[in-house]
């Protein structure tokens, strides 16, 4: 038996023999499915018993937490702060976006109270940043204190794709102009 | 007789069923786009709409209950429902005993939008399978099923799923929901009068109408899953 589809209260088997995965709940001893899915059982390595779990259909989209790592593109900049539109969340692409800032003090590690954010981050660019807080109603918090972290993606003002000289400094490769950013480092 | 002859000498009813028997029962599940979940049920000529938008964030932060999520339902009648057209009746609101596992989703909000969009009798089971189908759709996950049924009495004969001509012909109509697998019971309410003697054999008669409900839902939710078997297969 590969995988079968079960749909809500249908009974999957004994909560001594499995035990309870996402998509499952326990009632006097047995197991039940409580979504739509495809029912899989999973070999433990670390407990004797299979896990049963319940793959939905529909994902749940991705939801940033606190240490995941996110690729957006800035939308505003402003003194204190730059807004980011959250597009990826790890690997996985969000449904709808979430909105996030970088607060100047989180640009960089160093020198912090030297930060510009004019000379970080310009609307337009795609940034890799961590995730450092779930922020307050509106936004994430995010952070590109860290040598990966930062600018990945930017077009000069001439329009053209930027080549990274250091880990502040892009270049236009049309106009040679040097504009400044905060970098992230490839890897 | 002036009465309107609800039950032919020949035990049939004025659409033809026989007494136990339900209406014809189509149901299709993601008819919406924007909605996580929606779900369109025709129960003979009593059509709903459904749409299930959420977990979400709770719009009103008074609201916020910090263990659990709340529901919000919003039941509207279409003024094109009935036969004759009416401004906005009552526009009212009624917990249908959905059951969900409502503890994983602390601080969100789960909104289920229902629609009358025809009107021909037992819209509160209809309004209660389309929700249930609606958020199936949306991967809410739920003790169960939960499927609602109604049954009436019509000259001292227990009758199943009344119609709009012998539900306003002073029959009482009793609504059952249950949890199928389990058999437990959500919901009964009932707007009328009905003789206790009756009342077993009336409830037992929905019962049974809830679980004939809840297998023609579970194949069409099968029967949309389908893909998804076949797609992890391969």
């Amino acid at each position: 038996m590969a995988s079968t589809i079960v749909t809500p209260g249908q009974r999957l088997g004994y909560a001594q023999d499995f035990t309870a995965g996402s998509g499952t709940y326990e009632r006097d001893g047995l197991l039940y499915a409580s979504v739509v899915g495809v029912k899989k059982v999973l070999k433990d390595a670390t407990s004797h018993l299979e896990t049963i779990t319940i793959v939905r259909e529909k994902e749940q989209s991705a939801v940033p937490s606190v240490g995941s790592m996110i690729t957006g593109k800035i939308t505003k900049v402003n003194p204190r702060f730059a807004s980011v539109s959250i597009n990826v969340v790890d690997s996985t692409p969000c449904r709808e976006d979430f909105q996030g800032v970088i607060r100047v003090q989180d640009v960089r590690a160093t020198e912090r109270d030297k930060v510009k954010i004019y000379n970080s981050f310009r609307p337009g660019d795609i940034v890799r940043a961590q995730v450092i807080s779930l922020g307050d109603a509106r936004s994430y918090y995010l952070s590109t204190a860290q040598n990966e972290l930062g600018v990945i993606f930017a077009k000069s003002v001439a329009g053209e794709t930027m080549i990274p000289v250091s880990w502040q400094e892009m270049q236009c490769p049309k106009t040679k102009v040097i504009e400044y950013r905060k970098c992230a480092k490839p890897f | 007789m002036s009465r309107l002859e609800l039950l032919t000498p020949e035990g049939l009813r004025v659409d033809g069923r026989r007494p136990n028997e339900l209406r014809k029962i189509i149901a299709k599940t993601s008819v919406l786009a924007q909605a996580d979940g929606s779900a369109y049920i025709e129960q003979g000529n009593t059509k709903v709409l459904a749409a299930v938008y959420g977990p979400q964030e709770v719009r009103h932060r008074m609201q916020i209950l910090h263990d659990r999520a709340i529901i919000n339902v919003e039941f509207n009648v279409a003024p094109f429902s009935t036969s004759e057209r009416k401004k906005r009746s009552k526009n009212d609101k009624y917990d249908n005993g959905i059951k969900l596992q409502t503890s994983q989703f602390p601080r969100s909000q789960i909104d289920i939008y229902l629609q009358v969009l025809q009107h021909d009798g037992g819209t509160l089971q209809a309004c209660i399978n389309a929700a249930t189908m609606a958020l199936i759709d949306a991967g809410i996950p739920m003790i169960d099923y939960v499927c609602a049924s109604t049954a009436g009495c019509i000259d001292k004969q227990p009758v199943l799923d009344l119609n709009y001509l012998e539900e306003s012909s002073d029959s009482p109509e009793l609504t059952v929901a249950i949890l199928p697998r389990t058999g437990k019971v959500n919901l009964m309410s009932m707007e009328s009068r009905l003789h206790v003697d009756m009342l077993e054999s009336v409830a037992s008669l929905a019962t049974e109408g809830c679980e004939q409900i809840h297998t023609i839902l579970d194949a069409v939710v099968r029967d949309t899953t389908q893909h998804l078997k076949d797609s992890l297969m391969q």
